[in-house]
């Protein structure tokens, strides 16, 4: 069975099913899960919602206005990157993964997730709108710019392929794809779980390293208390990342101890190499990048060298949870106080504002004990 | 009271903190970051003892780890966290 569906007839138990690549998901239901994480991490994603126009960036223009030139630079530049990242974050995850995906509780973590994603992108044109009279400058050039297209082709490529494989195997079912290029490629099951496999590893290291560089620089100027309102976003962004971070390692996690599909146990195994690799290679594109933005000049608390290195100990931590060996020597963290930022609960809001993590709208505590009723008679 | 050691060296942990409270109380800098059980920054080797979490964690904690930012021990817990960095008092 590989054509999709959207909803499939076949009475199936969804507690039996793989992540992805089962039956196609049928009733959305809930009250039951095979992995109960994605079912908490939409509780707290949607515990965590919030709207950019709740934060006031007015102030920002006038900071970035006085900012010298190298350092405008630096903020626009990483702004520009960030807006990259959402962009494809934003549907990616729906178009490649909702066609695969066979627990209901997964399906809705995706769309979730996505979903979230889109609300970064409204507030990289909040922030934007305020800081330019004219942001098609900005977004313009977001698609012009070689360096920032040099890492959205590493990026984007993965879903890219796992897509076009999908579509053909859902169409044809397993066969040769004559690319556009005439390259003759073999479409089989085993080969799509492959690309997937590859695909989920480049999204984990988008969301592991290549968004904490930007959050880095984004928090650096807050530090200095400049462009606050733009820091108040990327925190509350930060928070959501963590999040998908969190999904996404747990999807390799589940796939590479063996608790999933079998043959997807297998193909973490194989593919293992090209899985480090692609870490290596989002490290290296992330200093890379760390070198453009600070070709003209550094800024006080962040130069090319402390970015670097922030890039190599962020590597290490990531590689390290989804069970990889740390690959670089830095063991401390350059930016301590990056993780002031990061805290998820410390903004200091009235409990009723959604800001507060633990603060769920709605919820209750279901928990009862026989000592409850102790001194209940009829 | 617990005994938490940490790389070797050891000290009397509160247990009314985390692991993570006790050791910023101590003066000894780890990784963290979300404190909330989500983000996994903060996981590191349980080597012994036992812990218990405030709230169940939703990062993916492997077995023999733990994740210091939420749990409190409930006996005596010895921990390895490679890039911790202690402070003088206890390293003398």
């Amino acid at each position: 069975m590989n054509k999709y569906t959207t909803f499939s007839k076949v009475q199936n138990n969804a507690l039996t099913e793989p992540m992805f690549f089962g039956n196609p998901v049928n009733v959305a239901r809930y009250d039951q899960q095979k992995f109960e994480i994605f079912e908490k991490l939409i509780e707290k994603q949607l515990s965590f919602f919030w709207r950019p126009e709740e934060v006031d960036v007015s102030r920002d223009r006038v900071d970035f206005q006085d900012l010298p030139e190298h350092e405008q630079h630096i903020f626009i530049s990483n702004l520009k990157y960030q807006t990259l990242l959402d962009s494809i974050q934003g549907r990616s995850p729906n178009v490649a993964l909702l066609p695969l995906v066979s627990l209901p509780e997964l399906e809705t973590w995706i769309e979730t997730w996505s979903f979230s994603e889109t609300i970064h992108s409204r507030s990289y044109t909040h922030i934007i709108r305020n800081l330019f009279t004219n942001p098609s400058e900005v977004f313009d050039d977001i698609v012009s710019n070689e360096e920032i297209l040099k890492r959205a082709d590493d990026i984007a490529g993965y879903y890219d392929d796992l897509i076009t494989a999908t579509q053909f195997y859902q169409l044809h079912g397993e066969g040769e794809y004559t690319h556009a290029d005439g390259r003759v490629e073999q479409i089989t099951q085993r080969e799509i779980k492959r690309k997937l496999f590859l695909c989920m590893n480049s999204v984990n290291a988008l969301e592991a390293i290549r968004f904490y560089v930007s959050f880095a620089c984004s928090f650096a100027f807050a530090e200095r208390d400049l462009l606050e309102g733009n820091a108040k976003i990327i925190k509350l962004i930060a928070r959501d990342e963590a999040l998908h971070l969190n999904a996404t390692q747990h999807i390799i996690n589940l796939w590479r101890d063996g608790v999933d599909d079998p043959e997807m146990a297998e193909i973490a195994k194989e593919c293992e190499q090209e899985a480090i690799d692609i870490f290596m290679r989002a490290a290296q594109q992330e200093k890379e990048w760390a070198e453009y933005l600070f070709k003209d000049g550094s800024m006080i608390g962040l130069n090319k060298d402390i970015l670097c290195q922030y890039v190599e100990y962020i590597a290490n931590v990531r590689m390290q949870a989804i069970g990889f060996k740390a690959p670089f020597d830095t063991k401390s963290n350059p930016i301590p106080w990056i993780n002031n930022w990061l805290v998820s609960d410390n903004v200091q809001v009235a409990p009723q504002e959604s800001e507060i993590s633990s603060y769920l709208v709605g919820q209750i505590n279901a928990d009862l004990d026989a000592d409850d009723l102790e001194d209940f008679e009829l | 009271m617990a005994k938490m050691v940490i790389n070797g060296v050891s000290f009397t942990a509160e247990s009314s903190r985390t692991l993570l409270e006790n050791l910023e109380h101590q003066g000894i800098q780890t990784e963290y970051q979300c404190r909330d059980g989500h983000c996994g920054a903060c996981q590191c080797q349980l080597n012994s003892g036992s812990v218990q979490y405030r709230k169940a964690p939703l990062a993916y904690v492997r077995q023999g780890q733990v994740l210091t930012c939420c749990a409190i021990a409930t006996s005596d817990v010895d921990l390895t966290i490679a890039e911790a960095k202690l402070p003088l008092k206890l390293t003398g």
